[in-house]
């Protein structure tokens, strides 16, 4: 559906985005995780069309998108993280302009506005002035907006970042409930749990780079290693240093009194770990071994990529 | 067409909400009924205060004067009042992302361009026909002499419109080049106020845009053939600066 090859983007002498490669399947929903200023927004707006490239080829539904621009961008809706509005309309006139340009015909439109806003659950707001509206509200309207004419293909710029708990389990649902109907999403979120839960595909992008595009279910297989986590009672800094000695400990996360033990070898740690830590002064107040999550996946693929 | 009829209607509800029309309106309007009155008045106000013979220079306004007097403050503040309240048509799009949604929703270019400058050249234009015909009416009622006519009035104002489209193109070119609207309305106010100083030189004037205004002053010869190129320049300038501004709200960056 959509297939990115060697884009390249720059600001001045900063580049955004160097040389990045990745396709998104129909009807898939595909994670684009990474730091703030790793080039995920930058990708975002290029695929959308609003803004220019410096190299590299896009091609959407098999389309050059530069030669189709105009016609591609009528089958995409964008959620951007801060959407901005005229904020002298209420939601209705917003809406109404919106299929203005995309070219809805009246009494689809009529019908197509009060369906979204009640899946938005904007419709006792409807005629308020935008201006009026908070950050949760307006990032519902955006999606409404991005909703609008059933799309193909979805761009959604950390669409739960202002939404209050509810409101984000309520997205993530509407995000499962569209992958049965074979729309594709294009999700960038700092939220991995909430990747974690809805996508099928992960692509991790830091500092313009593609360090990993992977199914979710490949990604598990590749870097399914346990982690130790291990509480001691007191500040374990001088155990810490201790054990990042061992060549089969690749890295230790440490938060308080808690410790997270990356591993190597795993085989050899699961026999090692627990004589190395009983030799220690501190006492253990917990111990366990825990199953990778996305965030750890993610961790470890962006302190190699500061390392390289 | 699509996003021309949706900027177009967009900027009818922008301009009643956000009071545009009322500025433009009073901005406007407000010199085609102050100044008749003004210059009436005053004689009779300052009649005490000032010598004899200073008081004789107000009783030679008849109605030609006093019209040229209303198109001169039209200009001066007429102008200010237009170019400080439409500098940000395409630069405050721009710099507020407000062209995020649209764009990405397959919004044309030359349609919001088209839809801005044909929505507010014809609100000016409107209001200056308006203006017109209200101080011509205000002026026969209140002066007397000169040659002022209808025909006259209504010439003079289609010269006014011709360069308020023109100097609204350089605004509409302007404001899409800086991402500050007020950068757009300096310059073009610096520009229309410069330019009317070549209105001295009789070998350049005919081929500068403020020539209109002159002439539009210049009861009984207004429409002659001297203003032959100047309409043709200034109709070159407003398909040139739109075409320019098309082409950059195409290539421009909006998110």
């Amino acid at each position: 559906m959509i297939k990115v090859v060697n884009l390249k983007k720059s600001y001045g002498r900063l580049e955004a985005l160097k040389s990045i490669s990745f396709e998104v399947e129909k009807g898939s929903v595909f994670g684009f995780i990474g730091r703030n200023g790793a080039g995920k927004t930058t990708t975002m707006n290029i695929l959308t069309g609003l803004i220019k490239f410096n190299g590299g080829k896009i091609f959407i539904k098999g389309k050059d998108f530069l030669k189709n621009k105009q016609e591609l961008v009528r089958s995409i809706g964008y959620l951007p993280e801060t959407p901005t509005f005229y904020n002298y309309m209420n939601t209705y006139e917003y809406l109404n302009f919106i299929a203005r340009i995309i070219g809805c015909n009246l009494k689809k439109t009529r019908k197509s506005v009060g369906k979204l806003l009640e899946m938005v659950k904007l419709t006792k707001q409807g005629k308020r002035r935008i201006g009026g509206y908070s950050r949760g509200m307006k990032q519902r309207l955006a999606l409404a907006v991005a909703f609008m004419n059933s799309p193909e293909i979805l761009f959604l710029d950390e669409p739960a970042s202002a939404l209050d708990p509810e409101g984000r389990v309520e997205m993530l649902e509407l995000i499962e409930g569209l992958k049965d109907d074979k729309i594709t999403i294009f999700l960038s979120t700092h939220i991995l749990n909430d990747a974690e839960r809805v996508c099928d595909k992960i692509c991790i992008i830091d500092e313009g780079k593609i360090l990993l595009t992977k199914n979710l279910s490949q990604l598990y297989e590749t870097y399914i290693q346990p982690i130790f986590d291990v509480e001691f009672e007191e500040d374990p800094e001088d155990e810490v240093n201790l054990l990042k000695k061992f060549s089969w400990i690749e890295s230790i996360k440490e938060n308080g009194r808690r410790i997270s033990i990356y591993v190597k070898d795993i085989d050899y740690a699961k026999k090692e770990i627990l004589k190395e830590l009983s030799k220690l002064d501190n006492n253990i107040t917990s111990y366990r071994t825990r199953k990778s999550t996305l965030e750890d996946i993610f961790i470890r693929m962006v302190s190699k990529n500061e390392i390289i | 067409m699509r996003s021309f009829k949706a900027y177009f209607k967009k900027e009818i509800l922008e301009s009643v909400r956000g009071n545009k029309y009322l500025i433009l309106f009073v901005g406007t309007i407000f010199w085609a009924l102050l100044d008749p009155l003004v210059l009436k008045l005053l004689p009779l106000l300052l009649k005490n205060y000032l010598p004899a013979d200073l008081t004789v220079l107000f009783s030679t306004f008849n109605r030609d004067t006093a019209f040229q007097t209303f198109l001169k403050d039209l200009f001066q503040i007429g102008t200010i009042i237009i170019a400080l309240t439409l500098m940000g048509l395409l630069s405050n799009e721009v710099s507020l992302k407000k062209l995020v949604f649209p764009y990405s929703r397959g919004a044309n270019p030359a349609g919001v361009v088209l839809a801005k400058y044909i929505h507010y050249t014809v609100t000016i234009s409107l209001f200056i026909l308006i203006a017109f015909l209200t101080n011509y009416f205000y002026i026969n009622r209140l002066f007397t002499g000169g040659m002022l006519s209808i025909e006259i009035a209504l010439k003079s104002s289609l010269l006014y419109i011709l360069y308020y489209s023109v100097l609204l193109s350089i605004l509409l070119c302007l404001s899409s080049l800086f991402k500050r609207g007020l950068i757009a309305g300096i310059t073009v106010l610096v520009l229309g106020y410069t330019l009317s100083i070549f209105n001295q030189f009789k070998v350049v004037r005919a081929y500068l845009p403020n020539y209109l205004l002159f002439k539009a002053a210049d009861i009984g010869h207004i429409f002659d053939n001297s203003l032959i190129p100047t309409v043709i320049i200034s109709f070159c300038i407003i398909i040139l600066l739109i075409f320019f501004s098309i082409l950059r709200m195409k290539k421009i960056d909006v998110a």
